[in-house]
């Protein structure tokens, strides 16, 4: 008996060596070992296991080596013809394929590049990441608000008492304002305007093109124009020192001229700063009043948390102490217990600076719009469902025509060809189809590009010019023509040549099941966004539809009626006498979302004791505002002239009422006072309240009704006039014709209300056609991909159906029979999306106070259109083939 | 020029080859080698050395039949090929050449 040497050193060897090598080796080692074991057995087995262990070198281990030989340039040229060819042999199955995977293509590289632009807002910024602006959430009697403004002293308090911020900067918003150059008459309107401290230019690592970026800002009445307004209102190099009349009674001085802000920053659009060093307010020690976005820069090494910690700190720090100056018995410990009574909080907070565009909501004092991570979610979703789609298409329909193809696999394989060579060579085939497929979906995003950021409000290019675009582009290309082909390549070359080139099998094409679970895999998605769609735009509708409690409708609104001066109540007058001219009212409060004061109210008797406290809106208006709108009176009055003590009536609205803890009846005569500041409290002016007007949105619905108040109040800056029906452009013209006699010079700016409502929902009207759009696309898609398996289908069953209509059957039993199958899948998906869409939609619904239910018929609908478009899709091709001539179809043969 | 080299080790082992003629296999071969150097080799070295040989032409191999020995595996048997025998030639006309140039050196 021989010694054998270590089975598990020979396996090895076995596994990785190459076969013509393996049987010299063996026998060479199995000779030295036979020999050095007579001398001993461990040592021989040591050295056969260790010299095995030499032999794996790359010289001598298969893997390394192709089986034959062959040159990977060639076979690449080979491949691409092949698969060139048989892309031209089946014009319409490529066709399919590379327009579905086109669009989806483009879809997907739309929403990327607006995904990219949302994610960028604010980065450009030196220093963003430890930019941190401050905020407020304040909950008192009931009512949340969240303020990205501050106090005015808090600024100074933090470069005070925290060594760790390197730099502060406040601003003011302002709204619009009126302007013009001190020689002009005509004054322009502009309406992004803001306060800010010198620092702002450091803070934001921002420099000036003209003028001194260090002392800029420092002196009030001093400004600073972007290039656009510069250009606009003197011409870019001759606007420094030059003078602005602001609202038409202050001089400002220009400054310094900068680059136009970012439009994916947070002050995009802004054109003119204005320093605030001359504001009254910009010195105000008051805590309770939150007018400053305020911005803090930490030191680079200092901690977030504990910026966290030192603002979640301020009110007891700064704001209870301040207080307790004018509110007589207040503590910390009696403010907390109030507090804990009332459930009411005041939490000072701050939010990075990159943070705000999607995760900071839309708080009172923002200086434009912010998006949500939300919708950066759906869409992302919605992107990647629309390639998934495409993709699966091309799965589909390869698996489907492999059956054509099957000779050609068995062909190749006798001849020699391995698996992988034949997945190599469908893979070609996916990645070339891929590739085209990208040329296109550029062409077709490059074209709708315009299109595309007017439905997004944007302002996206194509970065051609980037490397990065290309590479990533490529990748995605390479990925997805992986990805597509790889189900169809593993599934082809698996095929046996001896039962493909005998003829067996072929009737069926192998892989129907997975086929099946894709149909039923893009019509659940397809369902699903339906439903979406259906939801969205029915609570868009109801809530632009909705009964506000007041009338928007025909009521004309113009803006900076406070530039006609003296002239004012004459001009209302006038137009008060225009024939088409219902109602007229000064106001600078609209119903309408805006950022508005309010005000802390206290009842009589209760004064200065926490808990009763209200902070509600605040709103000055005249005696015909409550017709105007036509506001509904609960209970009392509205105000009248004939009352001259009105000047100390107010009005409250149901919300306010509530907060009062009585019914609006009760609540005629309480005396409300908001003058609790002054020493001689005896002297403390009251209002009375002497009506009580329904509740009406003037917010978006996606909150509760505000509580308000309305006192009579001088200072309007707008005025509405109510219309009668007929010819709007006509009154509109009167109306400034007459503006124009009282207010020469002045900009006539006006709109209708309803419009300006409109405007509150823009993003979700906005969200909506971005839904609606890509819905119809992955709807499209879908379908293209079932119309090439329908099409596929009736050309598999040509002999059949020859052979059913020979022997009697009707055109409508064959039609049915090849349409019922591809129905039963899309029943399968509609009963799948169901449930998915109505938690989705639920979900998303929650964030609107005044919401629709979904009701039943949603989902019928979005079956009912499902089944509609599939059997369209399906029955052409069905229909098609049942008309055949089955002499046609069974002559040849 | 790189096909034709030879490293040191390449040339002992063709040089045993070459001079074992006929009964060149693996095991012979290492056998050989270790008795005229003196020294230890695995025998995988000599299996590269023989492999990267054949790859270049300097050498040829034919199988033996097969016997109960070696687990009964057969022998690989290498033979020097004509341009094996004109490289080692080359090489041995080349030293000589250079050697013959040395002067006569005394070390005491």
């Amino acid at each position: 008996m021989k010694p054998l040497p270590p089975k598990k050193s020979l396996q090895f060897l076995r596994w990785f060596c190459r076969e013509d090598y393996l049987e010299e080796f063996e026998g060479d080692l199995i000779e030295i070992f036979e020999e050095d074991f007579d001398l001993s057995p461990a040592k021989a087995r040591r050295k056969f296991s260790w010299s095995v262990i030499r032999y794996f070198r790359p010289k001598f281990i298969k893997f390394f080596r192709s089986k034959n030989n062959l040159n990977p340039i060639t076979m690449l040229k080979n491949d691409l013809k092949v698969s060139y060819r048989s892309l031209k042999k089946q014009p319409f199955f490529t066709f399919l394929n590379i327009f579905g995977l086109a669009i989806g293509m483009a879809g997907c590289l739309l929403i990327s590049l607006f995904i990219l632009d949302e994610l960028s807002h604010d980065k450009m910024f030196q220093d963003a990441d430890r930019i941190y602006r401050l905020k407020i959430d304040n909950r008192t009697a009931g009512e949340t608000t969240k303020y990205a403004a501050v106090s005015p002293p808090l600024a100074g308090t933090i470069v005070r008492d925290y060594p760790q911020a390197e730099l502060v900067t406040r601003f003011r918003g302002m709204g619009s304002l009126l302007l013009r150059r001190v020689d002009a008459e005509q004054n322009v309107k502009e309406d992004y305007v803001a306060g800010a401290d010198s620092s702002f230019l450091k803070m934001f690592g921002l420099t000036l093109l003209e003028g001194n970026t260090e002392d800029v800002l420092k002196e009030p009445n001093t400004l600073i124009l972007t290039k656009t307004a510069a250009q606009k209102h003197f011409g870019v190099d001759k606007a420094l020192g030059q003078s602005l009349m602001l609202d038409n009674n202050e001089l400002y001085r220009v400054t310094g001229v900068m680059e136009d802000l970012p439009q994916n920053s947070f002050l995009r659009n802004y054109s003119i700063f204005v320093s605030i060093e001359g504001f009254e307010d910009s010195r105000s020690i008051a805590w309770n009043n939150w007018n400053f976005p305020t911005f803090v820069k930490l030191l680079p090494d200092a901690s977030e948390q504990d910026f966290v910690d030192y603002m979640a700190g301020v009110k007891e720090r700064y704001l209870i102490p301040w207080a307790m100056t004018f509110v007589p018995g207040l503590t910390l410990e009696s403010s907390r217990e109030d507090d804990k009574k009332t459930g009411s909080f005041m939490n000072f907070g701050c939010t990075p600076l990159t943070d705000i565009h999607l995760y900071s909501e839309n708080r009172k004092g923002e200086f434009n719009p912010n998006s949500s991570i939300q919708n950066i979610y759906i869409l992302s979703f919605i992107g990647f469902f629309l390639i998934l789609l495409a993709c699966v298409n091309f799965m589909n329909l390869s698996t489907a025509h492999s059956l054509k193809r099957s000779k050609e696999v068995g062909i190749r394989k006798t001849l020699g060809s391995t698996k992988m060579g034949l997945v190599r060579q469908f893979l070609t085939e996916a990645s070339l189809i891929s590739l085209i497929s990208l040329l296109f979906a550029m062409l077709i995003a490059f074209l709708t590009l315009p299109f595309f950021n007017q439905l997004a409000d944007k302002a996206i290019s194509i970065p051609f010019q980037q490397p990065t675009f290309w590479i990533i582009l490529m990748v995605a290309v390479i990925v997805l023509g992986l990805f597509s082909g790889s189900y169809p390549a593993f599934f082809m070359s698996r095929f046996m040549p001896v039962k493909v080139l005998k003829g067996s099998g072929s009737t069926s094409s192998g892989g129907g099941n997975i086929r099946n679970s894709l149909v039923i895999f893009q019509f659940v998605i397809s369902v699903f966004l339906i439903v979406c769609t259906l939801v969205v735009f029915q609570q868009l509708s109801f809530i632009q539809n909705k009964d506000l409690g007041f009338q928007k409708d025909q009521v004309l609104v113009i803006e900076n009626v406070d530039a006609a001066g003296p002239q004012l109540e004459s001009f209302k007058q006038e137009v008060q006498q225009l024939g088409q001219v219902k109602d007229v009212s000064l106001s600078s409060f609209l119903p309408t979302p805006s950022a508005r004061n309010g005000t802390t109210l206290f009842p009589e008797g209760r004064v200065l004791q926490g808990e009763s406290a209200i902070i509600i809106g605040h709103w000055r208006i005249d005696h015909d505002y409550i017709s105007t709108l036509d506001l509904d009176i609960i209970a009392g009055r509205g105000f009248d002239r004939q009352f001259p003590t009105d000047s100390n009536a107010i009005i409250l609205n149901e919300s306010a009422v509530a907060m009062l803890n009585v019914q609006p009846e009760e609540a005629l005569g309480i005396r409300l006072t908001n003058d609790f500041r002054r020493k001689d409290k005896e002297n403390m002016q009251f209002y009375t309240v002497i009506g009580v007007v329904k509740n009406f949105h003037f917010e978006s619905l996606r909150n509760d009704i505000e509580a308000i108040s309305m006192i009579l109040g001088n200072d309007p800056s707008r005025m509405m006039a109510k219309l009668s029906s007929g010819d709007f452009s006509n009154a509109i013209a009167n109306i400034e014709q007459i503006w124009n006699r009282v207010a020469p010079g002045q900009p006539f700016s006006h709109y209708f209300m309803d419009d300006s409502f409109n405007e509150t929902y823009k993003s979700e009207v906005r969200l909506g056609s971005i839904f609606i759009t890509f819905t119809i696309l992955s709807i499209f898609i879908a379908c293209l991909g079932l119309f090439g398996l329908a099409a596929f289908n009736a050309e598999r069953r040509t002999k059949e159906i020859g052979i059913r209509k020979v022997l009697g059957a009707s055109i409508s039993q064959i039609a049915y029979k090849l349409s019922i199958n591809f129905l039963k899948l899309v029943f399968i998906s509609i009963f799948v999306a169901i449930p998915l869409s109505w938690y989705a939609m639920n979900k998303w619904l929650q964030d609107f106070s005044y919401r629709i239910e979904i009701g039943w018929w949603i989902f019928l609908l979005a079956a009912f259109l499902a089944i509609v478009i599939s059997v369209l899709t399906v029955s052409f091709q069905s229909i098609r083939a049942a008309i055949a001539s089955p002499i046609k179809s069974l002559r040849s043969e | 020029m790189s096909d034709y080299s030879l490293g040191e080790f390449q040339e002992l082992v063709l040089l045993i080859v070459a001079a074992l003629h006929k009964e060149a296999y693996g095991v012979a071969i290492l056998k050989n080698l270790e008795q005229e150097t003196g020294k230890k080799f695995n025998i995988s070295a000599v299996h590269m050395a023989l492999k990267r040989m054949e790859d270049k032409g300097f050498v040829e191999s034919t199988y033996g039949g097969i016997t109960n020995e070696r687990g009964g595996r057969r022998k690989k048997y290498y033979v020097i090929t004509a341009l094996g025998k004109k490289i080692l030639d080359e090489q041995f006309s080349l030293r000589t050449r250079i050697y013959q140039k040395i002067p006569k050196i005394s070390f005491n």
